[in-house]
């Protein structure tokens, strides 16, 4: 598979539920029936942020991601992407 | 300045810990749609057999439905007795899964026509799970019933043959079974089906089964060894984290997730913590009070205090706490033990050592829904008890009456 | 804009999490319960 990078354009799978939690949120996936556990209320910022075919590094940037925060995010979004709750929009 | 081990945050709550302490709304929950059944297996959970007068309406199951859409539950595990055994199962069912929420229903096979099974295979949004408890019809039919072992095997091959590939044998593990866990492995992967294996609890009818039906402590640690080595490939509903304290850890969180992350919604709409816990002592509310299922899910003082953290008793002090969490808090109650103490077939011997301190006191089930005519509900097989004189119990007493008045009798 | 994959400095250890900390996969037969 591709490597995300701050280019990358992903939107959610249009079968998977999220559900806010107070410690970040629960994802589900109606497809696969996989759940995933995202631990940061500001993941989730970025997750909603990309529903707008926003690039990641604009999601980011929305959702007011400190830097040092970052990396981490990416490699969350390639997890994400990968057990497909995100999924690449065509250029 | 680097950073010392001093400076370091604590280390961020585990998942399990977020789990533990509840969440906004169930994962999914598990709904006994009916107490009707059309078959009277003697270890049944929910002591099913005769519908409920009290039931929930085909109206109120959508309000239901509706409030888990708000709620966004993810999917509901529907079960019974024999939930197609209602009229307005499939109306129910589709209703669920076109208010995003999932189903997954378990069945006996009873209804599963051809037909049916190729509606099922077309609903991306519903799984099935067909019980079986013995690989053969011999072993399945003595806790079944007669012709049950049929009923589910004809099931299976029309849900094949109809090209559903959401499909689950779940089988209850009992004494009579261990031996047969491979066979059961190749009657799943042959219609295509992913074998779930779950632990019989003293339930429902299963209180009185239970002492001669569960596993040995032999048969507990071949459980295990065949739980291993399958991994992932074999599904266990986590039911089985009280073995863990035999070696590494199964796969799972090891979490009960009662009133945490799932509940039961009865037949007559009383929510409970689990399905195996159909007591008072575990019941939350009923989703016809005013705030419905919502507000027993956030308020009710029973879940409130499962959310509490809880102590581990007498078991802190056991090296296995940390995977077993002193095992199933259903199966100390129905044996009369306490909660925080040992499970009753902890691996360790404890467990067993409890139980043979204790008064033998046990909490009835609160309803008795079986059958009273035809077919005959089973009597409960003739207990062999095997009474020593009571050696000083490991865990501390948990009551003044710690010792048996049958001490030192002993009982063929 | 700022690139986004120059590595964090080392004293910003409090603040970065371990990599794949941020999303988790919960096995849906991980509970008892869920199932």
């Amino acid at each position: 598979m591709t490597d995300i990078t701050p280019d990358s354009v992903l939107r959610l799978h249009n079968r998977v539920s999220v559900r806010p939690e107070p410690f970040g949120a629960l994802l589900y996936h109606f497809g696969t029936r996989r759940l995933s556990f995202l631990k940061s209320p500001a993941l989730l910022a970025v997750v909603d942020a990309l529903q707008d075919d926003r690039t990641v590094a604009d999601a980011l940037g929305v959702a007011e991601v400190p830097d040092a925060m970052r990396p981490a995010m990416l490699r969350a979004i390639t997890t994400l992407r990968d057990s497909e709750m995100l999924v690449e929009v065509a250029a | 300045m680097s950073s010392t081990v001093l400076d370091r945050p604590a280390p961020a709550p585990r998942l399990i810990d977020h789990f533990e302490s509840g969440l906004n709304s169930p994962i999914c929950l598990t709904w006994e749609l009916t107490y009707a059944c059309n078959l009277s297996c003697i270890h049944c959970l929910s002591a099913s057999g005769r519908r409920d007068p009290r039931e929930l309406s085909t109206d109120e199951c959508k309000a239901v439905i509706d409030e888990l859409q708000r709620m966004q539950v993810f999917y509901v595990n529907i079960g019974g007795g024999e939930p197609t055994v209602r009229s307005d199962f499939w109306e129910i069912v589709d209703y669920a899964t076109s208010h995003d929420i999932g189903v997954k229903f378990s069945t006996n096979g009873v209804k599963i026509t051809s037909e049916i099974a190729e509606k099922l295979a077309l609903n991306d949004y519903v799984d099935i799970q067909i019980s079986m408890d013995g690989a053969t019809a011999e072993v399945n039919d003595a806790i079944r019933g007669p012709g049950s072992y049929d009923l589910a095997i004809r099931a299976l091959e029309r849900l094949s043959a109809a090209g559903m590939t959401r499909l689950k044998l779940s089988v209850v593990c009992t004494r009579t079974n261990i031996g047969q866990l491979d066979q059961f492995k190749e009657i799943a992967d042959r219609y295509g089906a992913q074998l779930r294996l779950t632990r019989l609890r003293p339930a429902g009818r299963g209180a009185d089964s239970w002492h001669d039906l569960r596993p040995t402590q032999e048969q507990q640690r071949e459980l295990y060894q065949w739980l291993v080595a399958r991994g992932e490939e074999v599904l266990t509903g986590d039911s089985f984290f009280h073995l863990s304290a035999l070696g590494e850890s199964l796969p799972g969180l090891n979490l009960c997730g009662a009133g945490r992350v799932v509940c039961l919604i009865d037949p007559i709409g009383d929510v409970y913590a689990c399905p195996f816990a159909i007591h008072e002592e575990f019941l939350a509310g009923n989703i016809r009070g005013e705030g419905g299922f919502g507000e027993v899910w956030r308020e009710s003082e029973l879940f409130t205090r499962l959310r509490a953290p809880q102590t581990g008793g007498a078991c802190n002090s056991c090296p296995f706490f940390d995977t077993c969490r002193g095992g199933c808090m259903a199966a100390k109650f129905f044996t009369g033990l306490p909660l925080d103490g040992p499970d009753p077939e902890c691996v360790r011997g404890f467990g067993d050592d409890a139980l043979a301190a204790s008064s033998g006191e046990r909490p009835k089930p609160s309803g008795d829904h079986s059958h009273r005519t035809s077919p005959p509900r089973p009597r409960p097989v003739a207990l062999k008890l095997e009474m020593q004189r009571p050696t000083a119990p490991m865990a501390p007493p948990v009551s003044a009456c710690n010792v048996s008045p049958l001490a030192g009798m002993q009982l063929n | 804009m700022d690139a986004i994959t120059t590595p964090a400095p080392a004293d910003a250890d409090a603040t970065l999490v371990e990599a794949n900390e941020l999303v988790e996969d919960v096995s849906i037969d991980g509970m008892c319960g869920v199932y």
